[in-house]
């Protein structure tokens, strides 16, 4: 088929995988078919590089516009989009620089974009109301270990090394700002998005383990027992309820569930 | 969508984000939006609320860039799910996007890219048209596209490629009069032998914008005003298909809501004069 050999040409010739389709298309009276050609591979790069600019604030600022410029490049080279949506070509970014020379040796840049990420996923996720206390306070207590949670679809967590949750804010404002590249920490990060604003918060590992159980359909009894194997057994009720108590009150949970309804949520 | 009930649509504007609060808190003097329909294919949050917002005080047309319609690779049915969702959503008055190809082997170059004018891509994209128009339960536009290369192998006029498609498969036609105007600088060929060959009755609706001159060539970036020479082609146009319901686009350096509505404002005088002017058809 003449139309798939033309367009898998035109299509290699924008990704810089041949030059084939300059044997194949005109320019005009006064410009070569390379400089007419070269409108649409410049626009290309051009247009994602932009996009994945918006998309990843954070990311930006912490690399300056030539060094995001030659990672984005490199990113879309290995990771063409897939998605009709050009707001999705960034959905390997994170993975990208956990794993790829240089970028992989500062954690900085993967922890950012990561951050970056779970903030734009946060915007337009599917829409919810969030549950509050009183739904918690209308279990049965011979319910409560039963308890299961929805989380809010718009909820992301994840482990950092680097505080970027600190940094972001800062660096955004002004990109200029001295950052000490050597810092880590062990703590993990969520996002979510309560109506139209999307909301970030620092968590320890505990709480993050917790979350990470309670979303994988853990019960509030298996909670217990987590939480209770990581610190002092004495300390971990009120721990385990404090945890569950914020969860509630910062509009991460849909739905509280239990036994005593029929159905788990 | 009769080609009357779309004319009654009048004159129209992108909608952009910048705007939602001048939209949402006053009452421009703009007739309708047209959003793009795969900012809104998302699944919440604020695009959605302020979208239906603006979508209960006005008519909205769809406008889309993934369909890739002249594509090798299958229709995407996945995005036509979403595409039909969001017109369940929105009901707007019409459903647009290019003739292009965004890319093949699964990827996106989030361009619209040129077809090679063949009878095998005619065929090809009627056939692909079709199947979206049976989807979907109505009929789309398709927009002529600014285009920066030919192919040694075209056979086809382009003017004449979109009046056959629309012959064929009963489509509609997105006029883009600065895309005439663009391509026929960069393609070396008169802008009105185009007007004058695209069939009255298909034409949906007309885009305006502004483009930016190199001297050599032209580059279709909707960050300018609507430039003079195609306020004349527009006329030119008006003139032959008679009143079509128009917009105009602006994507980059977009200025206050109010800049927009004044350019808009001048091309309903520019419609007025140019339906004055109209000869009388039998």
């Amino acid at each position: 088929m003449d139309l798939l050999r033309t367009e898998r040409a035109f299509q290699d010739g924008l990704l810089g995988r041949s030059q084939d389709i300059l044997q194949q298309v005109r320019g005009n009276a006064r410009e070569t078919a390379e400089t007419m050609f070269g409108i649409y591979r410049n626009a290309y790069w051009a247009r994602l590089v932009e996009s994945l600019g918006i998309d990843f604030p954070g990311l930006k600022a912490l690399m300056g516009d030539q060094g995001f410029d030659r990672m984005a490049r490199a990113y879309i080279a290995r990771h063409p989009s897939q998605h009709p949506s050009i707001r999705w070509a960034g959905r390997n970014l994170a993975a990208f620089l956990a794993a790829e020379a240089p970028y992989r040796d500062d954690p900085w840049f993967a922890d950012m974009a990561r951050f970056d990420w779970a903030l734009a996923f946060a915007f337009d996720a599917p829409d919810a109301p969030a549950a509050g206390l009183a739904d918690l306070a209308g279990v049965p207590p011979e319910f409560w270990g039963s308890v299961r949670l929805r989380f809010h679809p718009t909820l992301d967590a994840f482990r950092i090394a680097t505080p970027v949750d600190e940094a972001r804010p800062r660096l955004i404002e002004n990109a200029d700002i001295a950052l000490d590249h050597a810092a880590r920490c062990e703590r993990a990060v969520m996002a979510w998005r309560i109506e139209y604003d999307v909301k970030f918060r620092a968590i320890d590992l505990l709480e993050h383990a917790a979350l990470q159980a309670m979303r994988d359909g853990a019960t509030f009894g298996d909670m217990c027992e987590l939480v209770a194997r990581e610190i002092d057994p004495d300390a971990a009720p009120l721990r385990t309820a404090q945890i569950l108590q914020g969860w509630l009150e910062w509009g991460i949970v849909a739905t509280v569930g239990h036994d005593g309804l029929g159905s788990a949520a | 969508m009769t080609a009357r009930a779309v004319t009654s649509l009048g004159f129209g504007l992108g909608l952009r984000p910048q705007h939602y609060p001048a939209i949402l808190d006053g009452a421009p003097e703009v007739d309708w939006f047209e959003i793009l329909s795969e900012n809104y294919m998302v699944d919440g949050g604020r695009p959605l609320a302020k979208l239906m917002a603006v979508r209960a005080r006005y008519p909205m047309v769809m406008h889309g860039v993934s369909l890739s319609i002249g594509s090798t690779d299958p229709i995407d049915r996945d995005y036509l799910a979403r595409l039909k969702a969001l017109a369940v959503r929105v009901e707007p008055a019409i459903i647009s996007d290019h003739l292009c190809w965004t890319g093949i082997a699964g990827l996106n170059m989030h361009d619209l890219l040129p077809l090679p004018l063949t009878e095998e891509a005619l065929k090809h994209v009627c056939a692909r048209v079709d199947q979206v128009q049976s989807f979907m339960g109505r009929p789309i536009a398709l927009e002529n596209a600014s285009t920066y290369v030919t192919f040694a192998e075209d056979a086809i006029p382009e003017w004449e490629f979109l009046a056959e498609m629309a012959r064929r498969t009963g489509c509609r036609l997105l006029l883009d009069v600065n895309n005439v105007y663009v391509s026929a600088f960069n393609h070396d060929f008169r802008a009105t032998d185009y007007i004058d060959a695209i069939p009255r009755d298909a034409v949906a609706y007309i885009h305006l914008a502004g483009h930016e001159h190199n001297k050599t060539y032209i580059i279709d970036t909707h960050d300018h005003p609507v430039v003079e020479d195609v306020w004349q082609l527009y006329a030119y146009a008006i003139r032959r298909l008679g009143p079509v319901a128009t917009m105009i686009e602006r994507d980059d350096k977009i200025p206050p809501l109010e800049e927009l509505t004044a350019e808009l404002a001048h091309a309903r005088e520019v419609a007025k004069a140019a339906l004055g002017q109209r000869p009388q058809v039998a």
